[in-house]
């Protein structure tokens, strides 16, 4: 269980409040999409949820982050690392640098936990299998595309075995071949048992893989419920996040005073 | 709950199959030379530098080359390329030292003349020492460049002790090096063709390099923020010992070569300096 | 906490030592003066020395803790995972420029201390130092056999280490800070303390080393060689003042009258630290170009010591004062949310507004 209870947040040397007032519960093995246009507290949200603001960031946060009931207040990201993980963007600045192989670098994670190498070994290959690249394994990580090298930055974080995943725009920075590659991943971390919190603009990606979407505007929760009937909502498109495919297509075929049998809603 | 805690280990032990992939992930070693641990490579080329300074002349350095450098670049199968590559990169030093030495430097018995410069036999001696000196360095220091992958340098230290943290910014500035050559490549290149003149006159080579320190430098710089939040979310910087996958071996009798070339140099460094021992020829 | 006292005692004892025997052995405990020069033969090597007696002392220090605790936390402390993510970044900068533009442009600059200074100002005085340290020794040792490497740049990697260490500390002192808008008076004021600054490190610091006797001007015949560099060099510091005022009048920044005196300190102490290993290993010569000026001072009669120091207090202020000018133009253009996360980047740089 991954909880924030009315948090706000600001960052150091700023006076505004980015986050005010977030409340959000998220049990584990639980899919939630998070949604909001660009400056809406997207990001800052999930630093906040993985414990990277404050601890890493610094700033300001009053309220409560509780991870397993327990306050992630004045924990150190490396004591968080292995219950939640964050995923970025932007998969050359998660690659490490100091890795020669694939399989070294999503070990990396468990090494540092200071595991002993044989279940660093054994993550290491869970991780591989679950989002099916152990055929990447001996490959160089400077070397990948941009989707292969976002897959290799969720294995590495996925070897953690964090009970609660977060990824913020997975894949932004991908062209549409990544996209899918990472899409397909996603679906398999979600058969994993981890609970997932996926912020995302394509929120086509959203609707296929959440049962639950949390809408940000402004810094604060403005709705949060089941995937249909928030997707569904005819105030989303306030938020600034277009909609998925199927309800705009929807959308224009009822204006056009046409019925289509089986579409939705 | 302890939040430190780190999940009992509980994978079942490591097969012999599992044994042999991660000692494939380590650099492979060509020669019994390369083999031998890089603390002793390391120390074999710092102890030859430093003897060959402290005990300065002729015969001391040609002995270091002939013994603790030479026979390790045989047994590696690499003296031509060492020796090629020391002469390169000791070549423009060595051009500087000649002329800095040979026509300036006080002397009183003059072999030749170049306009108003003489050229001094002291001069000359000077210069080839200093010279010989810079090449033994080149030689030793290049034989353990090309005898030893940094990467497992690094591991072995950290395996003796160093910092994970300390060893992550040795290990990746060897990444760093070459990604901001090749980003600074792309950078003249565009600047180039904004009409920036980067060839030519002295002016013209200092006026292309200016506009490209900025940017090289501060795309690198504003990296470090995302690079820092993505490492401590994979638990960099947890204190203690990391059990790395892959470890370079050492054995008994590296440990006391080791131990005997500090112990020898020790035993130069203080006979020479308490004057025991005369300069040598 | 007594223990730490007793490791700073220990360290102490240690640095005195190392001092003690370095000055005995390099011979300066001679304190007659040099009749030719003025010059005591003493100062020749102190300042390494004293940098080196220092570095011990930090060594024994952390060997003395790790000791005790089996850990290093006085020391770990100042190392966050932005600093250590900082450090091969500006490690890299310190090595690419320096191999490239130094070398290869062959203008008589090192620039290879940007990086160092860098650290030094955002994180502080040791990981300042330690940058500068692994700098050069990862120059030779782990870049050996590449084309970036140079078995040649370990010897100064206590000079290094002494520049991150004074970044560091005029960086703690907030000298790195942009001071704009400064009123007319505070600007002169200002160009005056610096320029008086200037003047004494040149006229009490480095002229000795030019002229036959320490009156001002005032020389016999067989000095004029000297005489010479000494009228250039006081011309020089006459120009570099007016364009001092220049910039300040143009920029009303007054941080940039401190950034020249703190280039300049810098650059003086890091000459005098590299003049003996650069005359001991190299023989006087740095690969940076300037290697003629050493010919000429040999050539009209300095020993080979003195022509390093001569050079070195040359070259070395003025490429250590456009370092620092870089360095404080680049931490001008750094967003403040960036530098304000380093240990030290508040006092560096400044505290954001808003």
């Amino acid at each position: 269980m991954l909880e924030l209870r009315s948090v706000s947040y600001r960052y150091p040397g700023y006076a505004r409040l980015v986050l005010s007032d977030v409340n959000l519960r998220i049990a584990s093995g639980e899919i939630v999409g998070l949604v909001g246009r660009n400056e809406s507290g997207k990001s800052t949200l999930c630093l906040v949820a993985s414990g990277l603001a404050p601890g890493s960031v610094g700033g300001v946060l009053t309220g409560e982050v509780l991870i397993d009931s327990m306050p992630t207040r004045g924990l150190r990201p490396f004591d968080l690392a292995q219950r939640v993980g964050l995923v970025f963007q932007n998969p050359n600045t998660q690659r490490s640098g100091v890795t020669a192989t694939v399989f070294e670098e999503v070990a990396l994670g468990p090494v540092n936990l200071g595991l002993p190498v044989a279940d660093s070994v054994e993550r290491t290959r869970w991780a591989l299998d679950t989002l099916k690249i152990e055929d990447l394994a001996d490959r160089d990580p400077a070397k990948l595309s941009g989707g292969q090298a976002q897959l290799v930055a969720i294995a590495s974080i996925l070897a953690m075995r964090p009970a609660h995943l977060v990824l913020d725009e997975p894949t932004a920075q991908l062209d549409p071949e990544g996209t899918r590659l990472v899409g397909q991943a996603l679906t398999a971390l979600a058969t994993t048992g981890s609970a997932l919190l996926v912020a995302e603009h394509k929120t086509d990606l959203l609707d296929r893989l959440c049962s639950r979407v949390v809408a940000v505007d402004g810094g604060a929760i403005a709705m949060d419920g089941p995937a249909a009937s928030v997707l569904g909502d005819p105030n989303f498109e306030r938020l600034g996040v277009e909609r998925p495919a199927r309800y705009r297509i929807a959308d224009e075929i009822s204006a056009a005073g046409l019925t289509v049998p089986g579409a939705i809603p | 709950m302890n939040p430190s805690a780190v999940a009992e280990p509980s994978a079942p032990p490591l097969t012999d199959a599992d044994r042999a992939y991660l000692a494939s992930l380590a650099p492979p070693a060509t020669s019994p030379y390369q083999r031998l641990n890089p603390l002793t490579k390391a120390t074999l080329a710092t102890i030859a530098t430093l003897s060959a300074f402290v005990l300065g002349g002729y015969l001391a350095p040609l002995a270091i080359l002939g013994i603790l450098v030479i026979p390790g670049a045989l047994a590696a199968g690499a003296l031509r390329r060492l020796v090629r590559g020391a002469a390169l990169v000791s070549l423009p030093i060595s051009i500087s030292v000649a002329l800095v030495s040979i026509f300036t430097r006080a002397g009183t018995t003059v072999l030749f003349t170049v306009g108003p410069f003489d050229a001094t036999r002291e001069g000359v001696d000077f210069a080839v020492q200093i010279i010989l000196r810079l090449f033994v360095t080149a030689m030793a220091l290049g034989l353990f460049g090309l005898t030893t992958e940094p990467h497992a340098f690094v591991v072995d230290l950290e395996r003796r002790g160093l910092s994970p943290r300390v060893a992550f910014a040795a290990a990746a500035t060897l990444e760093t090096i070459p990604l901001m050559v090749e980003r600074a490549l792309a950078i003249q290149a565009a600047q180039r063709a904004r009409g920036l003149d980067t060839e030519g006159s002295l002016g013209a080579r200092i006026g292309g390099v200016m506009p490209l320190v900025g940017p090289v430098i501060l795309s690198s710089l504003t990296e470090v923020e995302e690079r820092s939040l993505a490492l401590e979310v994979r638990a960099f910087g947890r204190p203690g010992r990391r059990d790395l996958l892959w470890t370079v071996p050492d054995d008994g009798r590296q440990r006391l070569l080791r131990w005997g070339l500090v112990v020898a140099f020790m035993a130069i460094l203080v006979t020479r300096v308490s004057g025991i021992l005369t300069p040598l020829p | 906490m007594s223990s730490s006292w007793f490791r700073a005692a220990i360290a102490a004892v240690a640095t005195i030592a190392v001092l003690v025997i370095g000055l005995a052995l390099l011979g300066s405990f001679d304190t007659t003066a040099n009749p030719d020069t003025g010059l005591v033969a003493g100062s020749n090597s102190f300042m390494l020395v004293l940098a080196v007696s220092l570095l011990v002392g930090f060594i024994v220090y952390a060997g003395v803790e790790f000791a005790q605790t089996r850990r290093l936390d006085s020391i770990a402390r100042q190392f966050d995972t932005r600093t250590i993510v900082l450090m091969p970044i500006a490690i890299a900068i310190n090595i690419v420029l320096g191999q490239t533009v130094g070398t290869a442009l062959k203008i008589p600059l090192y620039l290879d201390s940007i990086g160092t200074i860098l650290v030094g100002a955002l994180a502080g005085p040791i990981p300042g130092a330690l940058t500068g340290l692994l700098a050069n020794l990862i120059w030779t040792f782990v870049l050996a056999g590449t084309p970036f490497g140079s078995p040649y740049a370990w010897p100064f990697a206590i000079v290094a280490a002494e520049i991150g260490l004074l970044s560091g500390v005029f960086g703690y002192y907030g000298f790195f800070r942009s001071r704009p808008n400064t009123s007319g008076p505070k600007l002169v004021g200002g160009l005056f303390v610096a320029a008086a600054i200037l003047f004494g490190l040149v006229f009490y610091g480095v002229i000795p080393f030019y002229k036959g006797n320490f009156t001002f001007f005032g020389a016999s015949p067989t000095d004029g060689f000297f005489t010479l560099v000494a009228y250039v060099i006081a011309v020089g510091l006459v120009v570099a003042v007016v364009a001092l005022a220049v910039q300040l009048l143009v920029k009303r920044d007054l941080g940039v009258a401190f950034i020249v005196v703190c280039g300049a300190i810098c650059g003086v102490v890091s000459a005098l630290i590299s003049a003996p290993i650069s005359a001991f290993v190299f023989g006087g010569v740095t690969g940076s170009g300037a290697d003629i000026l050493v010919a000429a001072f040999q050539q009209a009669g300095s020993t080979l010591e003195q022509a390093v120091f001569q050079q070195g207090l040359l070259q070395d202020p003025i490429d250590k004062t456009i370092e620092f000018m870089v360095a404080f133009l680049l931490l001008q253009t750094l967003s403040r949310r960036f530098t304000s996360r380093f240990p030290q980047g508040e006092r560096a740089v400044g505290v954001v507004e808003a």
